[in-house]
Formats: C-alpha cells, sequence, structure tokens
C-alpha cells in the first residue's frame, strides 16, 4: 500500500480508537460486507459503544424456503435442469436442498453467469432450463439481460424463477433497528447515489462503503466521525473509485423493461411490500412460475431458528440456542447458517477469536 | 489390437491378456511383474508403510497430467509422506466400455515414466471392463508398499509450538487446473496441475532435518484443509502469514472471479512440513532445489493459543482465522 | 451481497469485453457501461462488468479522509 493510503488508515484507526461519544448501531447490510469485515478483523478496532449489526443483505438468507420448496419441484416433477448460483446449492427447503434433489436424480447445475444458463438452454433444446434468479440490484440486471437473449434467439425452453429484491424499502422496514448504514457498495454501483442521499431527509444516515481493508476501515471511521459531529441525518461516499451518483443508467433501463416492482417475503423478516422484482406480464413466457404453474408452498421456518432477530439485529447467534449444537454450517438448521456470508456462519467460523 | 476397450476385453479370455500385455504389462516391465497371480517381493529392510488410493477424475487428460500420473503420484506421495521410500505398487483399473485403447496407453506411458522417476515397480494389476455409463472412462486403484527411514516418524499429532509451518510450493494448481479444463465456467487462464511424485523431494527433508514433526501431501480440500486437520490433530494453533503463502497469480484471478479460496483448492504435488523453527531455513533451501519446490516457503508457525484453529494477522494488523473447509467448491455471487 | 471482482478490459466485441484479473480471462457482458475501453478496468459481478473503476482503493483512503 501507498505512504498516503497507510496515513489514511492510519488517521482512520485513530478516530475510532478515540470515540468517546454516545452509543452507536451501525449496520451492514450486505453479506459480502459481513464476510470481509471478519476477514480484516475490523471489529477489533470498533470502539466499545459502536455495535456492528450484520443485516439482512445476503440473497441466500432472505430467500425463503418457499422458493427452494418451488426449485427443488420444478427440477423433480418438471425434470427441469435447475441453473444456479452456487450460492443456493446447500440452502435447505423443507423437504431437501438442491444439493439433496441432486443426488436423487435431478439436474442442478451452477452457472458463473445468467447468460451460461441461457447458453446451456440453447444447447440443450430437448430440456426446459430454469434459472434461479435471486439477488439484489447488483444481480437483477444479469438477469434480465439473461433474459433479454432468451429472447433474441428465440428460446423456449429457458425460464426464470424470480426471488430478486431491492434494499431500499429494507433500508426504511429497518431504520428504528440503527442509527446508521454501512450501504452496500457494489448495489450503490448500479443504483447510483441519489437514493441513499435522498434516504438523509428521512432521517435515514449512511456511508457507501467497499470491500477491501482500507476500505472498510475508512468508511468505519468516517461513520464514527460523522455521528459524533452532530445528530442530523447524513449521507457520504466512501467508494468513489465505483460508485457514482447515477449508477449505471442502462442496468436501471434494462430492468425496468423487463421487471417491475411486487411485494416480496423476506425469510426471518415477513413481507416488505414492493421490495422484490418479478418479470412483467410480456415476459411471463420467461417466467418459471407463470409457465409451469408452480404451486404455492408454504414453508414454515424452523423451529428454535432466531435468524428472523438476527437480521434485525435484535440478537446475536450466539443468543440462538441451537448455535454450534444442532446448527453448523456442516448440517445449517437457519438460513443465516447456510451461505458463507451467512450471520451465524460467520461467527461461527471467526467466532471466539475476532 | 481393436481401437476402443470391449467389454469382452475383461471377460478374463484372450483378449483380456492381450489388453493387459500390449497396454499395461510391455510398460510396467519389471522384474518382479510376472504372469503369475501374485508378486513375491523381497523382505523389506525396515518397517513398511502400506496404503491404497482410488483415483476418478473428469477430464481424465489435463494440463501437467492425466489419471495415470496422479494414480502413481497419489500413492507415492502418502508412503513418502509417513518417511518411507516408495517400492512397490499394485494398479487396479475399470474401464468404460468403449475408451479408446490410445488413451489407454497414454494413460500406461504416463504411470511408467512417473513410477520411474519415483523408483517404484509396479509388480501387480487388475483389469475390468465396465458397461457404458457405469463408470465415467477409467478409475484406477493404486496400492503401495514403503520402506521407512530409520528415526523418521512424522504424524499429524505431533506438531508442536514453536514449529515452522513450510510448503513446498504454490498452492491450488490441481483444483483450478481440472476446475478450468472442465470447461464449465468459461474461465480461461494458464495453469498446469502440480501433480508430482514427491518422494525425492521427501527424503531431502530428512536429510536436513532429523526431527520432521509433520509431513503431509496437500491433496483434495487443498493446504487449508490440512492446516485445520493438523491444528486438530495436533491440539495446537497454527498463525499463519496470509501474505506468505505461495499463490499462482493466474489461480489467484480465477479463485477471485469464482470467490474461492487457494488454500482450499486441491494440490497433487505440494508438501505440508512441520519443523523445529531452527531447521526451517535448511528445509527451505533444500526444497528449493527440486523440480518442484522452487516457490517453497515458510508460511506461519505453530502456537500453543488458539488450539484448533489457524489465525491470521490482517493488513489492518488485526487477527482474524482460516474459515475451516466448506466441503463442496462452488461459484458463488455473494 | 455481491461480490465483486476489479479487472482488466482487454477488448471489447458485440457488447462483450474480454476482461482479465492477473491472467485468468473471461468474456463478460458490457452492456450496462457506456464509454468501456480497453486498459480500462471494471468491477465484474456476476458474469458482467458493473462499474468502471477510477481509482485504485489507497488513493480513495486518501481522499476519503482527505473530505472529513
Ligand atoms: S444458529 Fe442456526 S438456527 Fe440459530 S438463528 Fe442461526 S441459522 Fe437459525
Amino acid at each position: 500500500m501507498t505512504e498516503e493510503g497507510k496515513q489514511a488508515v492510519a488517521k482512520a484507526r485513530a478516530i475510532l480508537e478515540n470515540y468517546k461519544g454516545k452509543k452507536l448501531r451501525i449496520m451492514e447490510v450486505c453479506g459480502t460486507h459481513t464476510h470481509a469485515i471478519f476477514k480484516a478483523g475490523l471489529r477489533q478496532l470498533m470502539p466499545e459503544n459502536v455495535e456492528l449489526i450484520s443485516g439482512p443483505g445476503c440473497p441466500v438468507c432472505v430467500t425463503p424456503a418457499d422458493f427452494i420448496d418451488e426449485a427443488v419441484w420444478l427440477a423433480t416433477e418438471k425434470n427441469a435442469v435447475i441453473t444456479t448460483f452456487g450460492d443456493l446449492v446447500r440452502v435447505p427447503g423443507s423437504e431437501m436442498s438442491l444439493a439433496g434433489a441432486r443426488s436423487e436424480g435431478a439436474d442442478i447445475v451452477p452457472v458463473y453467469t445468467p447468460i451460461d444458463a441461457v447458453e446451456y438452454a440453447k444447447t440443450h433444446p430437448d430440456r426446459e432450463v430454469v434459472f434461479l434468479s435471486v439477488g439484489f440490484e447488483t444481480t437483477t440486471p444479469s438477469a434480465c439481460l439473461a433474459v433479454q437473449r432468451a429472447e433474441k434467439a428465440g428460446l423456449k425452453n429457458f425460464s426464470i424463477l424470480t426471488a430478486n429484491k431491492t434494499m431500499d424499502e429494507a433500508y426504511r422496514a429497518l431504520k428504528d433497528s440503527v442509527d446508521a448504514y454501512i450501504y452496500p457498495g457494489h448495489v450503490c454501483a448500479i443504483v447510483g447515489t441519489r437514493l441513499t442521499e435522498e434516504l438523509t431527509g428521512e432521517g435515514i444516515s449512511g456511508v457507501v462503503a467497499g470491500f477491501t481493508p482500507s476500505e472498510l476501515v475508512t468508511a468505519a471511521a468516517t461513520l464514527v466521525e460523522l455521528c459524533s459531529k452532530s445528530d442530523e441525518p447524513f449521507f457520504r461516499n466512501c467508494y468513489p473509485r465505483v460508485v457514482t451518483r447515477d449508477g449505471s443508467t442502462a442496468a436501471k433501463k434494462l430492468v425496468e423493461k423487463y421487471m417491475e416492482p411486487a411485494d416480496a417475503v423476506w425469510r426471518g423478516l415477513g413481507i416488505i411490500p414492493k421490495s422484490g422484482m418479478v418479470l412483467r406480464d410480456e415476459y411471463a413466457a420467461f417466467d418459471a412460475r407463470k409457465k409451469f404453474s408452480v404451486p404455492s408452498f408454504k414453508a414454515k421456518n424452523p423451529p428454535g431458528c432466531r435468524c428472523g432477530e438476527i437480521l434485525q439485529g435484535k440478537c446475536k447467534p450466539t443468543d440462538c440456542p441451537l448455535f454450534g449444537k444442532t446448527c453448523t454450517p456442516e448440517h445449517p438448521v437457519g438460513a443465516c447458517m447456510v451461505s458463507q456470508e451467512g450471520t451465524c456462519a460467520a461467527y461461527y467460523q471467526y467466532g471466539g477469536v475476532v | 489390437m481393436e481401437e476402443k476397450v470391449m467389454l469382452v476385453h475383461g471377460g478374463g479370455g484372450k483378449q483380456t491378456s492381450e489388453l493387459i500385455h500390449e497396454v499395461f504389462a510391455k510398460r510396467f516391465r519389471n522384474l518382479y511383474l510376472t504372469e503369475d497371480d501374485a508378486a513375491i517381493l523381497p523382505p523389506p529392510a525396515s518397517n513398511i508403510a502400506f496404503t491404497t488410493d482410488g483415483f476418478i477424475v473428469s477430464p481424465w487428460k489435463f494440463p501437467g497430467g492425466n489419471i495415470g500420473k496422479l494414480s502413481i503420484c497419489g500413492t507415492v506421495n502418502d508412503i513418502s509422506c509417513m518417511g518411507a521410500r516408495p517400492k512397490y505398487l499394485s494398479c487396479a483399473f475399470v474401464i468404460e466400455e468403449g475408451f479408446p485403447v490410445k488413451s489407454l496407453e497414454e494413460i500406461a506411458d504416463a504411470m511408467a515414466l512417473t513410477a520411474r522417476e519415483a523408483g517404484v515397480s509396479i509388480v501387480a494389476g487388475d483389469t475390468k471392463v465396465a458397461g457404458h455409463g457405469q463408470v465415467d472412462g477409467v478409475f484406477i486403484t493404486t496400492t503401495g508398499i514403503g520402506e521407512r527411514l530409520p528415526g523418521a516418524h512424522p504424524s499429524g499429532k505431533s506438531a508442536r509450538p514453536g514449529d515452522a509451518v513450510i510448503v513446498s510450493g504454490d498452492v491450488g494448481r490441481h483444483g483450478c487446473t481440472i476446475l478450468l479444463a472442465r470447461g464449465e465456467y468459461g474461465i480461461d487462464a494458464e495453469v498446469t496441475s502440480d501433480c508430482a511424485p514427491l518422494w525425492g523431494m521427501a527424503s531431502s527433508v530428512f536429510d536436513v532435518c532429523r526431527d520432521v514433526h509433520v509431513l503431509r501431501d496437500a491433496t483434495r480440500g487443498g493446504v487449508g484443509t490440512v492446516l485445520h486437520e493438523i491444528a486438530g490433530q495436533s491440539g495446537v494453533g497454527i498463525r499463519l502469514d496470509a501474505s506468505a503463502v505461495p499463490v499462482d497469480p493466474a489461480v489467484a484471478g480465477v479463485c477471485g472471479m469464482l470467490g474461492l479460496e487457494p488454500l482450499y483448492l486441491a494440490c497433487e504435488g505440494r508438501l505440508v512440513i512441520f519443523v523445529p523453527k531452527e531447521d526451517a531455513e535448511a528445509v527451505v533451501a533444500e526444497l528449493k532445489k527440486s523440480p518442484y519446490g522452487e516457490n517453497a516457503a515458510v508460511i506461519g508457525e505453530v502456537t500453543p493459543d488458539e488450539p484448533g484453529r489457524v489465525v491470521m494477522t490482517t493488513e489492518l494488523g488485526t487477527q482474524t482465522v482460516l474459515p475451516p473447509p466448506g466441503g463442496e467448491l462452488l461459484p458463488r455471487i455473494c | 451481497m455481491c461480490v465483486g471482482l476489479p479487472a482488466k478490459v482487454v477488448s471489447i466485441k458485440d457488447g462483450m469485453a474480454l476482461v482479465d484479473a492477473s491472467g485468468a480471462k473471461r468474456e463478460v457482458s458490457a452492456e450496462l457501461l457506456d464509454e468501456l475501453d480497453p486498459g480500462d478496468y471494471v468491477m465484474v459481478h456476476a458474469g458482467i462488468a458493473i462499474a468502471k473503476i477510477t481509482d485504485d482503493d489507497a488513493s480513495e483512503a486518501a481522499s476519503v479522509m482527505g473530505e472529513l
């Protein structure tokens, strides 16, 4: 790292070390932040009266078990090839995970990008190919690109099962649980910072942060410093090398063309109005739910699991009686333990030391 | 001879012996390999190390090797890591009907070459043919015998606080090579497998260090899994200097794209060595003399704190841990 | 929620960019960015270039702290 970078990090550390102000609750709402924060050991630099809460920012963790049930149903009842990001393969549904379905003969194909799922459909014209479309603003455009390509190629055997979500309503829904947010850098890269700036008008504060150790520590210091300076809501972009005010206009247009907002269920949080994205009616042919008349599943949350409260910062994984006992990364009970980015998994893997 | 392996080649009749002779026996030729039912071997000079391993890999051929080379290296390296000189191997093949004989010859060539380099004789073998779709190409099982060096006593339980942790080369190459060779994720990079027989390198470690505490070859699960296993078995902590772990830049790039950790990608030619700190320098210097050891490095030390864990110091000077291995490697978006 | 990888653009054709991350190369969609040239650095997520990167993280840290 350069000399000026080192100095900046030192200054940021000093701000954190010397903070003596009021008690603060800071929430990061991005699973990749959760992981990066543990990896950088940032918690050890946080002043005693600043609490870092891991919010609902891991698409795997907030995706309800019903979604897995739907995917398993498509794979087993409709003999569809399920293409998916690797993250979802081990997530338990109410009966089984996709990995479980695979061991019973279902075709589960992990892909790096939804575009590859379209390619897969092209080369397997005799199979129905369904892509599991999870993710936030960062990931949703890639699913729309996939639909666009399938449309252009006139594919009849490709569709997506949507569980896409947007963050803005979640920021609002959780605002009373926190004093300020660490906004997700890559969501903001697409959306731009206009929205987060506007949120200050609703009394919501936060900073946009990147993912390297120096980006995390400078963002945390900025946040603590601005909180201590005044009680006014604030916003600051601490990831300017990637995040701009406008974000990607092309991405927003693309998503707007193919998708529209809908109410969405967040695992652990329940329904947040207008926080989901589904395909517009014009594209029903690419909507797996409509195409295959997927029945509705009403999965129960696993008894005893406290993921919902954890995602809202109301309790810590260590408060859950199942944590580390019946619930471990090898045998996850709840969603927060499944994804490596999940709060419970992160606590389990890093706990004790950091 | 036919161009493809057929079910009749596994029937035990004339075609079977033709296949065995033309493809395998010709190449493996040595004093102990006969047409009798079992090899008769001279009595060992010391205690013997005895192990077996099965090999399946898809694709069967990849940059830097093939399943044949792999099947020799795997067993040779397991024996070597007990401080034993590999002497004899047996090999059993299960071949899919329709597998090209030419490819089988290529596999046998690699086995013969690697065995010669490792100083082992292939003294017994078996060939079965399975119906189309019942196996994927070829499965190979090798079993091996080695003679232990007097005084050698490496064990996963013997890591002690103060030991230096050494890795004999850059990590994750084999796993990365296979991932790329499968072509599933559309990534292109110049990476070759590290697959290699390691007895030469392992024995040189014993030459310069009388008290090798732990010697392991990292395979599936990579170096990270070995570190966790040793920390657990020895009841010690391992302080890893993450910046000292040698990683090929292209491997790091591939891992970055797919969200994978290079320490958890498979190796097939890497030793993980725990020796008393004062011997570390000599061991690394010795490793570097080997054709497979130019990137050898000390990557950490053993501590009495945090037993069972692998702890790292971060760029910010804080502490973190290497998360324990998580099973199947899948690309992720978050 | 979104792993991103910085990579260098090697070439661009038909809305796809060939990117290079220390020797690992892959085609990614460049359709979400206007004005992309070979030599630019981009943030890649799920096979898509989501943003152009304009600085390294050390000088960014310096400018962020400078603003405080
Ligand atoms: S430890 Fe497991 S059961 Fe408890 S809240 Fe976390 S995921 Fe749910």
